[in-house]
């Protein structure tokens, strides 16, 4: 690995986990604890993002111990936006909200698993009020979960999605260059 | 405790959760929350310096207990919300144990003794620079982070109102962040290829953390009992 991105993935883990500063000022139900896991993706490639995701949910585990069992979501999130990027959806808001969404589908399926079994649903408030409400329509445990962890993945991974395309777009192209994938995840090659 | 080697450490952290899980509940989980919770009161289990739960005037130990009870508590009540008190019970106490391991782990484990720990074991020098450099880069970026939300404030941005107004507002706050600190990552690669990082070459740890034999010897136990817990429990 160069040393450039070496340099990358600390930043980038910092970036997730900073932008809770961001969020909180906007007062959203988002996390987005993956944009920099997307965004080394995009820029270098799955292996930076992997090495991102799990460095990401180790210090994140420092802070809160519940986040280390979802390091799995992490890894599927960078292999997701490692396919997204080479096949250039970052080019547009048109092809990363969707790609996002996606993405979000699959994070909930991978995240209800660990969170049924692991946590019993309870990762955070907002799931298990989300999960209590889903029960309270009427759905078996498990798919409760899933509708839980669905509300909050679906809308942060199409948000994430879509400032990860922003950022791409609003860095210089020579800055761009410099990362082996950018260009390419921003339909520029 | 956090005279133990940093492995070792980690190794207690990993495996109390790993028995909570193996062993049969209630039991075997209350037998390890009792363990958790009991090594967030021994001496040297003080806030480390990642954590910032001092509090002045308390016994460092029972801040780290404190934290713990207070980190495993809002499961308990979701936990109750959402299922049967057996079921509560069980994840409940497999959970807590999980909490007060990493809040002992945080306590008593020092980021710079790990490093060197990993540099003394001749793990990669890229290793253990990830783990110091993100250590020292979230705090950073979070305190810009908070500069960058007044600064917009300042400027007039308003993040109330409906969703697309807030989404607006979120961009405005979270592109400058992330493009700033793209563009550090020129500076941080130019200090480190002076620095020789691609090189190869290893580094000599300038204070290696003690590892005892008893330590290597417990750890290797460690790993071998949770062997033997998953395998009786799955015969």
């Amino acid at each position: 690995m160069s040393v450039r991105l070496l340099a990358l993935i600390p930043v980038a883990v910092a970036i997730s986990l900073a932008l809770s500063a961001a969020v909180d000022a906007v007062a959203l139900p988002l996390f987005l604890d993956t944009t920099g896991t997307i965004l080394a993706t995009a820029l270098a490639g799955s292996t930076v993002g992997i090495a991102v995701g799990v460095l990401t949910s180790a210090v994140n585990t420092l802070r809160n111990p519940t986040f280390w069992p979802f390091v799995v979501v992490q890894i599927i999130v960078a292999l997701y936006a490692g396919l997204a990027a080479r096949a250039g959806l970052f080019r547009s808001f048109k092809t990363a909200v969707p790609a996002g969404l996606g993405l979000g589908v699959i994070a909930s399926l991978t995240s209800t698993p660990i969170s049924y079994f692991v946590f019993g649903c309870t990762t955070t408030g907002g799931i298990a009020l989300t999960t209590a409400l889903g029960k309270a329509l009427g759905l078996a445990p498990l798919g409760a979960c899933f509708f839980g962890s669905f509300v909050s993945d679906f809308g942060d991974k199409a948000v994430t999605f879509a400032l990860v395309a922003a950022v791409l777009h609003a860095l210089p192209r020579r800055t761009a260059a410099r990362f082996p994938l950018a260009l390419r995840a921003m339909g520029a090659t | 405790m956090s005279a133990l080697h940093p492995f070792s450490l980690l190794a207690i952290a990993a495996a109390l959760p790993a028995f909570a899980w193996i062993l049969p509940a209630p039991g075997g989980a209350l037998a390890t929350a009792l363990v958790a919770l009991g090594l967030t009161l021994t001496p040297g289990a003080g806030p480390g310096s990642t954590a910032g739960w001092s509090t002045p005037g308390r016994r460092p130990g029972f801040v780290t207990f404190r934290t713990a009870l207070v980190s495993a508590a809002p499961f308990w009540l979701f936990l109750l919300l959402l299922h049967d008190v057996p079921t509560m019970v069980r994840m409940g106490l497999r959970i807590t144990t999980m909490v007060a391991s990493f809040v002992w782990l945080v306590a008593a484990l020092s980021p710079d003794r790990l490093v060197e720990a990993m540099v003394a074991r001749r793990w990669s020098l890229a290793m253990a620079y990830l783990f110091a450099a993100t250590l020292s880069a979230v705090p950073i970026l979070r305190a810009r982070a908070r500069r960058i939300v007044e600064a917009q404030r300042c400027r007039g941005l308003s993040p109330r109102g409906s969703v697309a107004n807030r989404l607006r507002a979120l961009r405005a706050l979270a592109l400058p962040l992330v493009l700033s600190a793209l563009h550090e990552v020129d500076e941080r690669t130019l200090a480190l290829e002076t620095r020789g990082l691609g090189t190869g070459v290893r580094r000599t740890p300038l204070a290696a953390p003690l590892d005892r034999t008893a330590e290597r010897a417990g750890r290797w136990a460690l790993l071998l009992l949770c062997l033997a817990a998953l395998i009786w429990r799955l015969a």
